[in-house]
């Protein structure tokens, strides 16, 4: 138990060295000369050489590559270019608003999901069921930032009783701080919540094939009656299993929803920089992606060995 | 020698053709057969500027209505029907390429080189299609060839991972234990053994990706990223028209529509297939 | 009206001063204003495309000067509503016979806002900051011609200049001659300290920008006392941003086609000029638009009013050159090359370039994109065959476009003021055009009295039209969209400022 833990451990850090290399390289062939966008149009051959050498650009990439990783060890990947602010209190920033927008998509999603999934699952031969799927595969087929433009022209502009932008930290504001979050997180959890309800909708339809279930049904239990005694707990493995995978593709989704609701989250910072050439600033938002989605199937991994120890070697 | 028994197997397992699938199977034909018409046929120029009234309600001259540069809507959808299915086909298709032989190697190869595969691969899987696709444009510049790339690449490691778990249990059967004892190579048992019968499940996982690429691609051209100005996409349309959503809402939901229907379509038809070829899901 | 008279003593180069009178139509300062300097009313603007950093002397764009100029930071001269220059944070000047040398005499009891005092010494400190390294900017240059810049007093300033120039003093007008402090220097990136009616507050990255009345102000105190600039990345979210009132003033419309909604009582839609020719710039340096016929049978390919009734709603001006109507040697050349396609076909045929291949490179900007569809089957129809890129802006475009020249048509928004010398005086530029014939209209403008200036600059705007140098495809309107009570806000966008000290609210 655990040692395959620590080999996944171990499997974990050598990811993150080598996707970190991949990402360093990623913005060595990313055109437009961060110094040249902050010079402007006109910018002589000779400013942009000072520029270059001046944000410490010209220096041999081994050299860049070690200070960014080793600064993102201790959470200081460094300065930006243009703006000269630190980057790492930026990004943690931003990452707070995003993770509230993410949590509460999630935990709407959920809250629609398991419900909406065991109806349909439950009452799968009937009308009622039967229309309940239909109706989650098209919440799949919206896109997200459609639900969001449609919404915001419903809720805020037609009926003013939300905001249609921006953000509002929790403590400065509770009140306001739940009406602009409502909308995007609706818009994102439409989508997640539809995929979700589709998994439990299975994972619950499996349980109810199985024997034990069939025999306490035939002792007289409600199907609902015998799922929570007996099949809850089945079923809820597959179901958390998707949830991380799910919590992965709302960090990333964010950045549009964040673009649709104008919030200064982390996608935003993502674009703003890629549009400003902040290479460094860019390079450390990808890696915290990249690490969070890392660190999330490290957790799912322990998760399932610590459920079935049988798992040992790579049988995911 | 194996291989007749190997089909009868397979089709003893087949259950009828279900209702899913037909729906599924039908949505996605429209979008096939929209795409088929636009290459020999389109109402007006394609993508052109025409000198009429913008903003125009479906009519019997535009049976879809005008946009706001006055180009006919109804042209649009019909060649943006085209980029859907290329985007999809193309980003499935890298995916598959390189997504199948890299889960049978790693599947057939037990030591660290299949673990070198399969390491490789979560690492690839650790980039979401979306940020992928993001970095890819801002090297390659938004287009509709780098985001349906990126999307491919960011698909490679479902591919891997579902081909992988099927081949490893293929391996594990009596006839292909049966074919190594006849001294078959491993190219020859990956080629007669493994890939037919691992080809249902990528077709299924194909189906869904395909679903997925197409709102990849509407998102990045949401996010300005993906298909530049003048090119037909279903995508580009709805951000195109965002602003004008309360004045010509038509110039909104006939996109939304398309992208919906083909989503839908490929998510049915990968969901049908899936109840099709295999048998131990009932009633799903 | 409310416009002071300003006793200045203006040296015969000045630019229509005389004029000082007609200025206040858009810029007028009436009601409530007058009251300013007490009242606690905050304003939220929303505008387009956030600035990277606070700091205008090392990074460019138009963002940092349209938030900060004349309202933080203040210059010696600035323009009027009509683009005429008048004083500032000097209340006067003179200039010598030969046009060399300025004497400016600064305004008194001007503190900045770190508490020191504005001296001839900090305005002596800003110019040679311009022409020091420090300053990095290409812009810079229009400071070269200052021979030296000297306190002659504690408030009078004397610049030498080594040529006359009438370009120098304009630039006086923007970030170049704004003020600095000698010790407020150090953190420009995220701090910005000025002489002007708003004080820096706070920038909160990725959303917002905050000023504060600055109550020592030395001139009129502006009616709000904080002001928010909040910045967005689309068209459609300022507007709904407005609808939904979380904003009080839409600073720039980037969504044009939805200025409908705003129509009516519950909101006022202010439309006037601005310095943004948006040209349709040919690489002259190579084939085809290296050919005088292939340039014209692109000018006449285009139907400019069609084209803006399409691509902009119909809002802005149709211009014909490189002039927006606000410079005074402004001239209508619309007429030069009016739409006509089968004189452009003719004109492709004759140049044996029939169906030739260009390649239309856009910035990804709302208007670039909007028009470059519209530009694109027109000139298609005369015989082109566009092919249509669109690169990300500011990054891919001038890296493709401006700096590697590797393009055959762009579209892009030329705003800084009076640039026609900018864009089309240079071979190395990238529209690849300055003729030397140009460069000696241009010179002769910026060395001559008034009268030659305006003359030479005529001249000058007729031979880019008329050698179809480029297609000036229409001038971008100011658009902006307020509530019902705001008052003294800009009509016409001529400096590069968002002048928000005139702003007050009525009720």
């Amino acid at each position: 138990m655990i040692l395959p833990l620590v080999r996944r451990f171990g499997v974990l850090v050598a990811s993150v060295v080598a996707s970190s290399l991949v990402v360093f390289a990623f913005m060595q062939v990313l055109p437009g000369n961060p110094a040249r966008v902050a010079l402007g149009l006109n910018a002589s051959e000779g400013a942009v050489e000072r520029m270059t050498t001046q944000f410490g650009l010209d220096r041999p990439l081994p050299v860049q590559y070690w200070e960014w990783a080793s600064g993102m060890l201790t959470l200081d990947p460094g300065i930006e270019y243009i703006s000269k602010a630190a980057i790492g209190p930026q990004i943690a920033d931003r990452l707070l608003i995003t993770l509230w927008l993410v949590g509460l998509a999630m935990a709407l999603a959920v809250a629609i999901a398991i419900p909406l999934g065991v109806w349909m699952a439950v009452r799968h031969r009937h009308a009622d069921g039967v229309v309940l799927t239909a109706a989650s595969q098209i919440g799949v087929a919206i896109p997200a930032f459609l639900a969001g433009i449609v919404l915001i022209s419903i809720f805020a502009v037609r009926l003013r009783w939300v905001p249609s932008d921006g953000w509002v930290a929790p403590a400065e504001d509770p009140v306001l701080f739940a009406k602009s979050v409502v909308l995007p997180t609706i818009s994102l959890a439409l989508v997640q919540g539809s995929v979700l309800a589709r998994y439990v909708r299975s994972a619950v339809l499996d349980v109810l094939r199985e024997d034990y279930l069939r025999t306490a049904r035939a002792k007289g239990l409600t199907p609902m009656q015998a799922l929570w005694r007996h099949g809850s707990r089945n079923a809820a493995i597959p179901v958390v299993t998707v949830m991380g995978l799910q919590l992965a593709t709302l960090l990333v989704g964010a950045v549009v929803i964040e673009r649709v609701f104008v919030i200064p989250g982390l996608g935003s910072l993502l674009l703003d920089s890629v549009s400003d050439r902040e290479l460094l600033t860019v390079q450390s938002i990808v890696m915290v992606l990249v690490v969070a989605v890392l660190v999330i199937n490290f957790i799912v991994d322990a998760l399932y060995l610590m459920i079935d120890p049988r798992l040992k070697t790579g049988a995911r | 020698m194996t291989q007749p028994i190997e089909q009868e197997i397979t089709r003893s397992r087949r259950r009828p053709i279900n209702a899913t699938l037909i729906v599924g199977a039908v949505l996605v034909g429209v979008i096939v057969a929209t795409a088929a018409v636009s290459l020999v046929w389109t109402p007006q120029a394609p993508m052109r500027v025409l000198s009429t009234e913008a903003y125009q309600r479906p009519n019997a001259e535009f049976w879809l209505g005008t946009d706001r540069l006055r180009r006919d809507v109804f042209t649009q959808i019909l060649l943006g029907a085209r980029t859907t299915l290329l985007v999809g086909i193309v980003a499935v298709g890298v995916a598959a390429l390189i997504g199948v032989p890299l889960g049978i190697l790693a599947a057939m190869s037990a030591g660290w080189f299949g673990q070198l595969i399969m390491r490789s691969n979560d690492i690839l899987l650790a980039f979401p299609a979306l940020l992928l696709a993001i970095m890819f444009a801002a090297i390659y510049g938004g287009s509709t060839q780098v985001a349906m790339v990126a999307i491919g690449i960011a698909t490679i490691p479902s591919f891997a991972r579902v081909t992988r778990a099927s081949a490893l249990s293929v391996l594990r059967t009596e006839y292909v234990t049966a074919a190594r004892a006849a001294g078959r190579g491993p190219v020859a048992i990956a080629v007669r053994h493994v890939l037919p019968n691992v080809a249902s499940l990528v077709i299924v996982q194909a189906s869904v990706a395909f679903a997925i690429a197409i709102l990849a691609e509407a998102a990045l051209a949401y996010l300005g990223l993906g298909t530049p100005t003048g090119q037909p996409s279903w995508g580009r349309m709805l951000y195109e028209a965002q602003s004008t959503l309360r004045s010509a809402p038509h110039l909104v939901l006939i996109p939304g529509i398309a992208i919906a229907w083909s989503v839908l379509g490929f998510n049915l038809l990968g969901d049908g297939l899936r109840d099709y070829l295999d048998p131990k899901l009932e009633d799903r | 009206m409310g416009m002071k008279r300003i006793k200045t003593t203006m040296g015969l180069a000045l630019t229509g001063a005389f004029f000082l009178t007609a200025c206040n139509a858009g810029a007028s300062t009436d009601g409530d204003s007058a009251t300013g300097g007490s009242g606690s009313d905050a304003l939220t603007v929303g505008l387009f495309a956030e600035p990277a950093s606070l700091d205008f002397t090392t990074v460019d764009g138009a963002a940092i000067p349209q938030a900060l100029l004349d309202n933080v930071y203040e210059t010696l001269v600035t323009l009027d509503q009509e683009g005429n220059i008048v004083p500032a944070l000097a209340k006067s000047y003179k200039v010598s016979d030969d046009g060399l040398t300025y004497t400016f005499q600064l305004q008194q009891d001007v503190v900045f806002s770190n508490g020191e005092d504005f001296t001839a010494a900090d305005a002596v400190f800003s110019i040679n900051q311009v022409k020091s390294d420090d300053w990095t900017i290409s812009l810079k240059s229009q400071m070269d011609v200052v021979e030296s810049a000297e306190a002659t007093g504690d408030h009078e300033l004397t610049v030498t200049l080594s040529e006359p120039s009438n370009a120098w003093l304009y630039s006086m007008t923007t970030r170049i001659g704004a003020m600095f402090d000698e010790n407020g220097t150090e953190n420009l990136a995220e701090e910005a300290i000025g002489t002007g009616p708003f004080v820096f507050d706070s920038w909160d990255r990725g959303n917002e920008i905050v000023l504060n009345r600055n109550d020592d102000y030395w001139g009129e105190e502006p009616y709000f006392n904080e002001v928010t600039l909040r910045y967005f990345n689309d068209g459609n979210a300022v507007n709904n941003a407005m609808l939904t009132g979380s904003i009080d003033l839409i600073g720039t419309v980037q969504a044009p086609e939805s200025l409908a909604e705003f129509e009516g009582d519950d909101f006022q839609i202010i439309e006037g000029t601005t310095n943004g020719e948006i040209v349709l710039s040919f690489n002259n340096g190579r084939a085809p638009f290296d050919d005088l016929r292939v340039r014209q049978a692109a000018r006449y390919a285009i139907d400019n009013q069609a084209l803006m009734d399409t691509c902009w709603a119909g809002r802005g001006e149709l211009i014909g050159s490189m002039v927006p109507p606000t410079d005074p040697w402004y001239e209508d050349r619309t007429g030069d090359y009016e739409f006509d396609t089968e004189r452009a076909a003719a004109l492709l045929e004759d140049a044996d370039a029939t169906g030739v291949d260009v390649a239309l490179r856009l910035p990804s900007l709302p208007y670039a994109v909007a028009c470059g569809t519209v530009v694109e089957s027109m000139l298609e129809d005369a015989g082109f065959n566009v092919t249509v890129d669109e690169l990300e802006f500011p990054a891919a475009w001038v890296e493709t476009v401006f700096t590697a020249q590797d393009y055959d048509m762009s579209i892009v928004s030329h705003v800084e003021p009076r640039d026609l010398g900018n864009v089309f005086g240079n071979p190395d530029y990238y529209t690849a055009y300055g003729t030397p014939e140009l460069q000696e209209i241009l010179e002769r403008a910026d060395r001559g009295t008034v009268e030659e200036q305006t003359a030479a600059m005529q001249e000058a705007a007729l031979m880019v039209s008329e050698d179809a140098a480029a297609e000036f495809l229409f001038l971008l309107p100011n658009l902006m969209v307020a509530e019902p009570g705001i008052t003294g806000i800009p009509t016409n966008l001529i400096g590069e400022s968002l002048e928000l000290s005139n702003l007050a609210r009525s009720e």
